[in-house]
């Protein structure tokens, strides 16, 4: 659903093979979305067509608004994704290093773990009023208990044999943690950031829907409550792409990029030990 | 941190049954005192440091939580969230079955779903809920459309999954004895996929019973979110806190109760270690 893109339609008449091979298949995909999409939108009048979401996107894009608002909702979301980021990690390493955490608090993450966006949203708002602190807190709120576990999960997975013997030879912890622990679980880190990041997103627009003062999740209420549906489901499409982009394109590249050590690293390491 | 005469490899083996006995309820302890720790400070903060508007003590939540059990509000409002969300299931399963069925079949029909399912899984919930406002307003059918877009795409990969690793000698002797398509499907492709259309509403319910909330504090007249949104709209932090505990103890109570025993039962036949 690369839905932010102009719908460009390709001509039909291509070869037979292109159409039966993969990446046939995915431009009948797009092709598809776009049909049923454009389908939805003549048939139900509160949902728009592709091409007037295209022209708000432009619209929107020419007068700023569209910059002022992603600015502003990042302002929050990248501060909050920060602290989260920080505090799960900590948290997570604790809870799998040692069992009295575990113990002492394992049920409490899990508990975060269970809580909807939508409730932490609420709660930000009421907390702290139409202030930066309420989508800050929400985004963090929302995504530490996902980091803390991924990675607590991460640590547990750490050859036991190489702990043991860390012990054994008077490692200390911290060395520990930043030789042996942290690199091993960083696919961990990344991953529960991953979900993070999608989370968070969501968290930080709940916040901003219910209580916010400006941003994309202040602009898409706007459009509801002023009843102008291709504004609001074009804002919807504007977030949804964004977020399709960053986790797709930037994340996942990233991603596979920091963990392209790992083959050559375990050679490496053969040879030298 | 004094974590080693716990996680001391040593005290494993010793098996004595006082030392295991006495581990044990070191652990209990330490979760009781983790609890009452985050009671305690959880207390002394509304006590404190912010007016009870804004953090209502422990007592004051436990004391809503009673009157939403008294009043029969919980029941009502469960029902209705956990109704809409089977009917959720069910419609996910509808879409999300077919879909999986030509994925697992098909490489054509993998590439072309491969995208859309992926982009489905990993959008915010949000989308969904606001999606269901559009398309049926304040309703019943919203939050079941969003149970059921959110679902869908772990219900289709499942199956496909599942597919790819069905029996291949079983399907050959299924052609060999000139069985029809629709026996092999009947007895042979069914069976082996139910499982995994379970696996995937596993794996998205508390997603799925999140993203009903959700679209119930945008728009319903009942339901858990609904009940949520009513809290928040008559600022009542005590009332979310009351709703939200609620909300968490039935994901708990699902996770490891229900639907982990009905996993154990529909994965009995699998070896022990893939069940996880």
């Amino acid at each position: 659903m690369s839905a932010g893109t102009a719908p460009v339609e390709r001509p039909r008449g291509g070869l037979i093979g292109f159409a039966a091979s993969d990446r046939g298949a995915q431009v009948a995909s797009v092709i598809a979305a776009l049909l049923f999409w454009q389908l939805l939108g003549s048939g139900i009048d509160r949902v728009p067509t592709p091409a007037e979401v295209v022209d708000f996107f432009f619209e929107q894009a020419s007068n700023g608004v569209l910059w002022a608002a992603f600015y502003n909702t990042l302002d929050n979301f990248i501060p909050g994704l920060a602290i989260a980021l920080v505090v799960g990690v900590a948290l997570g390493l604790a809870l799998g290093m040692s069992s009295i955490v575990r113990a002492l608090l394992n049920d409490i993450v899990v508990v975060g773990l269970a809580v909807p966006g939508v409730i932490w949203a609420l709660l930000v708002i009421l907390w702290f009023g139409f202030s930066w602190k309420a989508p800050v807190t929400a985004v963090a709120l929302t995504a530490i208990p996902f980091i803390a576990i991924n990675v607590s999960q991460g640590v547990r997975g750490v050859s036991r044999d190489l702990m043991r013997m860390s012990k054994a030879f008077g490692v200390p912890r911290t060395k520990q943690v930043r030789q042996l622990v942290l690199p091993s679980v960083m696919d961990y880190v990344f991953a529960g950031f991953r979900f993070g990041v999608i989370l968070g997103w969501n968290a930080v627009l709940l916040a901003e829907w219910f209580g916010g003062r400006n941003g994309v999740g202040y602009q898409t209420r706007l459009f509801y409550d002023s009843n102008d549906f291709t504004g609001f489901v074009s804002w919807v499409v504007f977030f949804i792409v964004f977020i399709v982009l960053v986790d797709r394109l930037l994340l996942e590249r990233v991603q596979r990029r920091t963990f392209r050590w790992r083959e050559q690293g375990a050679a490496k390491l053969k040879g030298g030990a | 941190m004094g974590g080693v005469a716990v996680g001391d490899p040593r005290l494993r083996n010793r098996r004595t049954r006082g030392l295991a006995v006495s581990r044990r309820w070191r652990q209990a302890a330490l979760v009781v005192a983790g609890w009452l720790a985050f009671l305690g400070l959880w207390t002394y903060a509304a006590h404190n440091w912010v007016n009870p508007f804004i953090l209502p003590t422990p007592a004051n939540v436990l004391d809503e939580m009673w009157l939403i059990v008294s009043s029969g509000e919980l029941f009502e409002h469960f029902q209705w969230s956990l109704l809409k969300t089977l009917a959720g299931f069910g419609l996910a399963i509808a879409i999300g079955l077919p879909i999986g069925f030509a994925m697992g079949r098909s490489r054509w029909w993998r590439a072309f779903f491969h995208m859309p399912v992926t982009v489905a899984g990993n959008i915010p919930g949000i989308t969904y809920a606001v999606m269901a406002l559009v398309i049926f307003g304040i309703s019943l059918e919203g939050p079941i459309l969003a149970v059921a877009l959110i679902s869908m795409p772990y219900i289709a990969i499942n199956v496909a999954a599942g597919l790819d690793g069905i029996d291949r000698g079983l399907m050959a002797m299924s052609t060999a004895f000139g069985r029809t398509g629709r026996q092999v499907l009947r007895h042979v492709l069914l069976p082996t996929v139910i499982p995994f259309v379970f696996a995937g509403i596993r794996l998205s319910f508390a997603l799925a019973w999140k993203v009903e909330a959700i679209t119930e504090v945008f728009g319903a007249s009942n339901g858990v979110g609904y009940m949520i949104r009513q809290s928040y709209d008559h600022f009542s932090v005590a009332g979310i806190l009351a709703w939200m505990f609620f909300f968490v103890i039935f994901i708990v109570l699902m996770e490891r109760f229900v639907l982990q025993a009905i996993e154990r039962r529909i994965f009995r036949w699998r070896p022990a270690e893939v069940t996880s």
